[in-house]
């Protein structure tokens, strides 16, 4: 009850809602924190763990690292503003049962104060949480590299997944950033920032071997990022993780893009599908996402398109894949 | 889960924000279960809820939209689809409860896209319906809730919606349809042209996360859920004393249908005062001018009418726990007023000289019934019996489900959980 007391005046709504940039959902960063948060400082973590339990018997692990150096900023605000809509989407439709998503955060072992941060895996809005404690480096060193080695070696080395453990389901691994990695983790660093006791350094190529044993895992690089279209970065992932290298116009569609890929996996949707799907949910995003995922789109094609080259002449939504 | 829907068995007013509130404070897991509730949904009404929160370091807040929850860091809001959202109201309220500590509310709401929008046009119609109407107005608020639901059953497929809001054309289309159609009808409206409100919805869509049906289904299964009703089961668009009455189905009905939906239940709370207020006309059988009852929220609102109190009502709180399919547990407020007033209680009427212990309830939406119970009501007189110095026991004999919560002042440390009933009916028995 009561008298409407809230004004509603459409300028100030206008300025209103454009003033509120969303800062304060990373009030860990915003306050001036100069260190890892406790709760996602990797160092003596002996594993990160997606485990089933009653509310959620059928987990499937979604791991998403993100570059938090210069040109990346915007993509954990896009994250968690876009948050509710990426599990919408996965939800919707039964792209996945039960999502546990996990987020992390890579900076440069050689120059940065938060090298490695990792969240736990959430089934709820404790991963909410965990992106607002993530601590959003401005530095970055300037040298078209970032210490990704550092965050494979925890994804292969310090997770386990009821996903892959019960049931052989590799869980979802995202890094998102526009840089290269450097070719081996070091002991040095892995001792600093992880804690373990390497007796010599890893080559990457190794690590990447050993996650993708366990994680179906994909590279998104972002237009706008600052290497985008450079061919030494474009190779240099596709060397490592072949079509899993996803080029997106626009960061703003990083959660659709997510989603997307997730459902492809699944075999629950085809790329088709899944823009429809996007359509529902008012997503602007299915151009950028339609050209991002077409390679992938491809691969994966749902049963009844394979009917369709006995009907070369008949018109297919999905022929042009 | 242990969800929980709170609703006002009586005409609003009775404390639903400040239960709310307590039920989402932490250390109150264990009512919810043992873990943190997640969020409020609001599943009636729109922006003309006034749910008062009282802080326990005092900071106050009149919850329109956001849930009552907010104050607790974490909670979340999300409206569903049987919200009338105002967007325009939304940005102030957020706005105030940034002054009062709460900076990131407008990150914690999600916002169905199928939800009715109210706009400035619904909101001037109403204003002008209501002038016209003068002397024999219905109490309504004049936020547009009523323009908003006339609007949609006579236009079904063209009423504004928050998925527009992402979609400049169509929201501009359908805006310029509404403002014409209301105009034809009640002359030329005070409102801001049709490309403003365009652009301040946009920066709404562009701001606060919009999702679809598949969201809620998850909120539920991620931890303890509490559905805020909004108003009161006496003011229910079918149940309610015709035509004094809101724009709402105000029982449990809506957030059941939510629930259903997602395969899930939730313990049904009422909520009444150990008095009965009232805004507005409309029959109050045991209204008592001569009550003094300090009333800080709630003043004669300009849109609303006077604000009226009055004695307990069994008789009329029984016949809302009938027809809202009853109550799992009762929570009882403003008990401190039982010690600054001499309250009575009122088990029986008198209609016509003949004594009346039970509203007959009428068939499903039969809102002729419902005319012929509000002229009943208003030819009713009380029988006041004295309360005595139990409540709690009186309540519970009167609706017949326990008092869990008792509510001695607006804020969280003034209520006092009843353990007996909690270990008697929680919810996770049912």
């Amino acid at each position: 009850m009561g008298s409407g007391r809230w004004s509603t005046d459409v300028y100030d709504a206008a300025a209103r809602f454009r003033a509120a940039t969303g800062a304060s959902a990373f009030a860990y960063s915003d306050s001036g924190a100069a260190r890892v948060h406790d709760t996602l400082d990797p160092h003596g973590v002996p594993v990160r763990e997606s485990r089933d339990s009653a509310e959620h018997p059928q987990s499937l692990a979604i791991a998403v690292l993100f570059d938090v150096t210069g040109s990346m900023r915007d993509v954990p605000r896009t994250l968690q503003a876009k948050l509710p809509q990426l599990l919408g989407l996965l939800l919707r439709k039964g792209y996945v049962a039960d999502p546990q998503i996990m987020f992390g955060a890579i900076g440069d072992a050689t120059c940065d104060h938060a090298p490695l941060q990792i969240g736990q895996f959430e089934s709820d809005n404790r991963m909410d949480d965990d992106l607002g404690r993530i601590l959003l480096e401005g530095g970055g060193g300037g040298q078209k590299t970032e210490s990704y080695e550092l965050a494979l070696y925890f994804m292969a080395r310090h997770t386990v997944t009821d996903c892959f453990a019960k049931r052989g389901r590799r869980g979802y691994l995202f890094i998102i950033g526009d840089e290269l990695a450097y070719p081996r983790v070091k002991p040095g660093e892995v001792h600093n920032v992880i804690g373990d006791e390497l007796p010599e350094s890893v080559p990457v190529a190794k690590l990447v071997a050993e996650v993708t044993a366990k994680w179906d895992a994909y590279y998104i690089l972002p237009a706008g990022a600052s290497y985008v279209g450079d061919p030494e970065v474009l190779g240099f992932w596709r060397d490592l993780l072949g079509q899993n290298v996803i080029e997106l116009a626009d960061t703003g569609a990083v959660c659709e893009t997510i989603a997307l890929t997730v459902g492809l996996g699944e075999d629950a949707i085809s790329l088709d599908d899944g823009l429809a799907d996007l359509g529902d949910v008012g997503s602007a995003a299915g151009q950028t996402v339609s050209r991002a995922l077409a390679v992938i789109g491809a691969g994966r094609a749902p049963l009844e398109v394979a009917a369709a080259p006995d009907d070369l002449d008949g018109p297919s939504g999905n022929v042009r894949l | 889960m242990n969800h929980v829907i709170i609703v006002d068995l009586a005409y609003g007013d009775s404390g639903k924000g400040s239960i709310s509130d307590w039920v989402c404070s932490p250390g109150r897991v264990r009512f919810a279960g043992g873990r943190p509730v997640q969020a409020v949904v609001r599943f009636n009404g729109g922006a003309q809820a006034a749910h008062n929160v009282v802080t326990t370091d005092g900071r106050h807040h009149t919850f329109a939209q956001f849930g009552s929850g907010t104050f607790t860091p974490g909670v979340r809001t999300h409206l569903s689809r049987f919200m009338l959202v105002d967007p325009l109201a939304l940005a102030a309220e957020a706005a105030h409860l940034a002054s009062a500590g709460v900076g990131d509310a407008l990150d914690r709401l999600t916002v169905d896209r199928d939800a009715l929008l109210t706009t400035p046009y619904h909101r001037a119609a109403n204003r002008a319906r209501e002038l016209a109407r003068g002397v024999s107005r219905h109490g309504s608020c004049g936020v547009g809730i009523g323009e908003t639901a006339r609007y949609t059953l006579e236009h079904p497929g063209d009423a504004p919606r928050v998925a527009d809001c992402a979609a400049p054309q169509t929201l501009a289309r359908s805006l310029r349809r509404l403002r014409d159609r209301l105009a034809d009808e009640l002359g030329p409206l005070e409102a801001p042209p049709v490309a403003d409100v365009c652009e301040a919805y946009r920066a709404f869509a562009d701001r606060v996360a919009l999702v679809d049906d598949g969201y809620l289904g998850w909120l539920l299964r991620t931890g303890p859920v509490v559905f805020e009703g909004a108003q009161g089961v006496l003011l229910d668009e079918w149940r309610g004393f015709h035509p004094y009455t809101t724009w709402s189905t105000t029982t449990f009905a809506n957030a059941e249908t939510l629930l259903a939906e997602a395969g899930d239940t939730a313990l049904r709370l009422g909520v009444v005062r150990c008095y009965l207020t009232r805004h507005g006309p409309g029959p109050f059988v045991t209204e008592d001018p001569t009550l003094e009852l300090p009333e800080p929220h709630n003043q004669h609102g300009t849109w609303q009418g006077a604000f009226r109190t009055g004695h307990f009502d069994a008789v009329a709180l029984r016949y809302a726990v009938e027809v809202s399919g009853g109550v799992d547990a009762v929570a009882l407020t403003h008990l401190d007023a039982a010690a600054r007033q001499p309250l009575r209680v009122c088990r029986s009427y008198q209609v016509d000289g003949q004594p009346l212990q039970r509203i007959i309830p009428g068939p499903e939406r039969d809102l002729g019934w419902q005319e012929r119970l509000t002229a009943m009501l208003l030819r009713a007189r009380p029988v006041y019996e004295d309360p005595g110095p139990d409540w709690p026991g009186l309540v519970e004999g009167a609706l017949g489900a326990p008092v869990v919560l008792t509510s001695y002042g607006p804020t969280a440390a003034d209520k006092r959980a009843v353990a007996s009933a909690l270990g008697r009916r929680t919810p996770a028995t049912r």
